[in-house]
């Protein structure tokens, strides 16, 4: 009891040494807070952004191993592409039947032209162009954004085919939402949906019919039924897209079964005619389709076992499945992670500076104290008591640094941690402009009519939960006694080896 | 009957090149105040270290009452059988006098409410009263801080009290004072109290003079 007393007394006493380790025991702890709750709610923001993830992939060309195996030649390179064909639904099929997978959907997509009756929404006069007959000079740019290939007629509308809701995530985020009538039918029944924008524009509605064209071949008509109208809250920064070719506008978009679409397109392909022009090219009229397969995946891991089992399961090594949601989540991650790898080195340096110096202040402090030992030991308090009453010293005033520490650190760790993600998001950024304009890819360019590729912009991570939990005060308390443990051995082995008989010698 | 008893008392330093006690027999009873005398470097405060049990001897024994004080735990031994007034006082500088006794009743194990009331009374019996006694040490004077030394080893009651040249520091009355009071500990409190010194007329006031020379007692 008396230790208590006396620990507490000293500490009074003597303000000035005991200030001193109050205040770098209460830096390590605002710092060690911080850093700690940074590191954790980046853990939890990171889990809570895997729960949200929904995870859909495809399979396609690996484009990176061709273009490596082709090194500089394009040729070689065009080569190569044009010797791997693009997976059949069948193959698609295939290898969807895995446990990893949760579901598979597919759509076919081609591209139609409208009729007398049936114009497609242009936006503004210039674009009109684009509707008449000089419309294949969109044909090779296309080609070089790896859609439609080969030659033939780009026409005014995209119509998509879906064989199952599960594959429609416009209509799944959202972003689209029938307003009138119903979806159509997943059967061929030739029943489609259209945008409100272009019902308007024609005067259309739900009951109506609808006739499309092949580009290729004017007299080649298809009638669809629209069962339901849908509008579209996708706000069209595609500007660059629309003045490009109608068929991209979003309003422009029809949507239909797979079972509807895949029967026009074998239809038009049975009664293709096929011609060879003055270069030797062959030309068909058969309306071009491209067939998609979106594999969706439960998680990460599922993802992950998928990718490594696709080469088990026979795909050739030229194919490869790739993720937009992977890479936009594991690139939205990277802020958060530099954040969390800084606080960790952060947190190393603080504790083992902190730590030494502390270590080295409580050498000096006992050195100091030589006499106190001596007295108290000559006087007959045992040494292990003497031991007990330093360290009851160091560890009050290092507690109540720690927990004064704590809480300011818990005061300024969610400013804190906001304001340095947010540097690292703007970091990250810049390095995205950056690489954007390697691309050539700057400003709105709407006069050089190339839509951005894939720099779809990263939605970061940008904001962090930092809060003090039990677990954070836990680990900082333990932080706390090993820290006072460690710098107070050296004092303690002083006071352990002190020889009581020295006190008699030391005639001051 | 005596309190305290030496057997041989060998002492050496350096592991054994340098000696300092060459068989010291002697008894001390309560009672009584003895004193040790001898030339500077002659062993004195040698020979209180290991009276107090802060050294053990290289050879022979020290007796408290009948007891080996090498088979006793000597920390209980310094803090209530014994009070050892150290020739630098070894007072805590940071205590004031009240607290520094308050200190030595902590230590003795002394279960008593009102300390400061024990510790007052032995700092007035040394005749230290007043204000001085929430002082600090470093604000008394080395009389008073003297006292305080006495003062600190009297309130846990011990039977032997050592004293390493007591007066040293001090001017002839102060320190004819401090005699009195040890005078008055061995007659009146049935005392022990061995003091070491130099000076012949500290010795004046000893029942009993103990002669240090060449590590041998006369
Ligand atoms: N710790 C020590 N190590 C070695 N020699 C010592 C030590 N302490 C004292 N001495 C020596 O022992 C002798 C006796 O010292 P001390 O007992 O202090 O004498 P006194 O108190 O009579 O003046 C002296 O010669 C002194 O130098
Ligand atoms: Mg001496």
């Amino acid at each position: 009891m008396y230790i208590i007393k006396n620990a507490m007394r000293n500490i009074s006493r003597s303000l000035g040494r005991n200030i001193l380790i109050g205040i770098i025991a209460f830096v390590i702890a605002v710092s060690s807070t911080v850093a700690i709750s940074i590191k954790q709610s980046a853990q939890t923001a990171e889990a809570e952004a895997l729960k949200n993830l929904t995870i859909t992939a495809s399979i396609g060309i690996d484009r990176t191993k061709l273009q490596s195996e082709a090194g500089t030649d394009r040729t070689v390179f065009r080569e190569l592409l044009s010797s791997v064909e693009t997976l059949s639904l069948e193959d698609m099929q295939k290898y969807s039947a895995s446990t990893e997978v949760k579901a598979f959907n597919y759509s076919l997509e081609s591209s139609l032209s409208g009729s007398d009756s049936f114009e497609a929404y242009t936006e503004t006069d210039t674009v009109v162009a684009a509707t008449d007959d000089t419309k294949d000079i969109n044909a090779p740019v296309k080609e070089n954004l790896g859609g439609f290939s080969g030659i033939g007629q780009q026409g005014d509308f995209t119509v998509i085919g879906y064989n199952n809701t599960g594959g429609m995530s416009n209509f799944i985020s959202g972003e689209n939402k029938i307003s009138d009538g119903t979806l159509f039918n997943f059967t061929n029944d030739n029943t489609c949906v259209i945008s409100d924008t272009l019902a308007a524009y024609n005067d259309l509605a739900v009951g109506d019919t609808i006739t499309v064209t092949n580009p290729n071949l004017d007299t080649e008509n298809y009638i669809l039924t629209i069962s339901g109208i849908y509008t579209s809250t996708s706000t069209s920064d595609s500007s660059i897209e629309m003045k490009f070719s109608t068929a991209q506008d979003p309003a422009n978009q029809i949507y239909t079964s797979y079972s509807t679409l895949s029967a026009i397109t074998t239809a038009s392909s049975t009664d293709a005619t096929v011609s060879t022009n003055t270069d030797g090219v062959e030309l068909t009229t058969a309306l071009r389709s491209t067939i998609s397969g979106v594999y969706s995946f439960a998680n990460i891991e599922d993802y992950n076992d998928y990718k490594d089992n696709l080469t088990n399961m026979g795909l050739s090594d030229n194919y490869t499945l790739t993720s937009t949601d992977v890479t936009q989540y594991e690139a939205s991650l990277a802020p958060i992670n530099n954040l969390s790898n800084f606080a960790n080195i952060f947190l190393i340096l603080v504790l083992s500076i902190g730590g030494v110096i502390l270590v080295v202040l409580n050498i000096f402090n006992i050195r100091e104290r030589k006499y106190e030992v001596g007295v108290l030991t000559a006087i007959g308090m045992k040494k292990y008591k003497v031991a007990t009453q330093f360290m009851t010293e160091l560890f009050m005033v290092t507690f109540v640094s720690i927990i004064i520490g704590t809480m300011a650190g818990a005061f300024i760790s969610v400013p804190t941690a906001n304001y340095l993600l947010e540097n690292q998001i703007s970091a990250a950024q810049s390095t995205e402009t950056q690489q954007a304009q390697n691309l050539g890819q700057v400003g709105s360019g709407g006069g050089l009519g190339i839509a951005p590729v894939s720099t779809e912009s990263v939605n970061y991570l940008d904001n962090i939960n930092a809060s003090i939990d039990l677990s954070v005060t836990a680990q900082l308390m333990g932080i706390g006694v090993l820290l006072t443990i460690v710098s107070s051995l050296g004092a303690m082995i002083f006071i352990v080896r002190f020889e009581p008989l020295k006190i008699l010698s030391n005639r001051n | 009957m005596s309190i305290l008893k030496l057997d041989n008392l060998t002492y050496s330093y350096d592991g054994g090149k340098k000696n300092i006690l060459n068989g010291i027999n002697l008894e001390f009873e309560k009672g009584k105040i003895y004193a040790i005398i001898g030339k500077s470097g002659e062993g004195k405060t040698t020979t209180l270290s290991l009276l107090s049990g802060l050294t053990s001897p290289t050879k022979g024994h020290i007796y408290y009452d009948d007891k080996d004080l090498n088979k006793i735990d000597k920390y209980k031994y310094r803090s209530k059988m014994v009070g050892v007034i150290f020739q630098g006082y070894n007072l805590l500088p940071q205590l004031t006098a009240e607290e520094n006794v308050i200190l030595a009743l902590d230590l003795a194990g002394k279960k008593i409410k009102h300390k400061k009331e024990v510790a007052k009374n032995a700092l007035l019996s040394v005749e230290l009263g007043g204000d001085k006694v929430r002082r600090r040490i470093l604000k008394l004077s080395g009389g008073e801080q003297q006292r305080v030394a006495i003062a600190r080893t009297l309130c846990y009651e011990p039977d032997i009290i050592f004293a390493d040249e007591p007066t040293g520091n001090l001017d002839n009355d102060t320190g004819d004072g401090i005699m009195k009071i040890f005078s008055k500990l061995a007659s009146e409190q049935n005392k022990c109290v061995i003091i070491v010194t130099h000076s012949d007329k500290v010795a004046s006031f000893a029942d009993k003079v103990i002669t240090l020379k060449d590590g041998l007692a006369e």
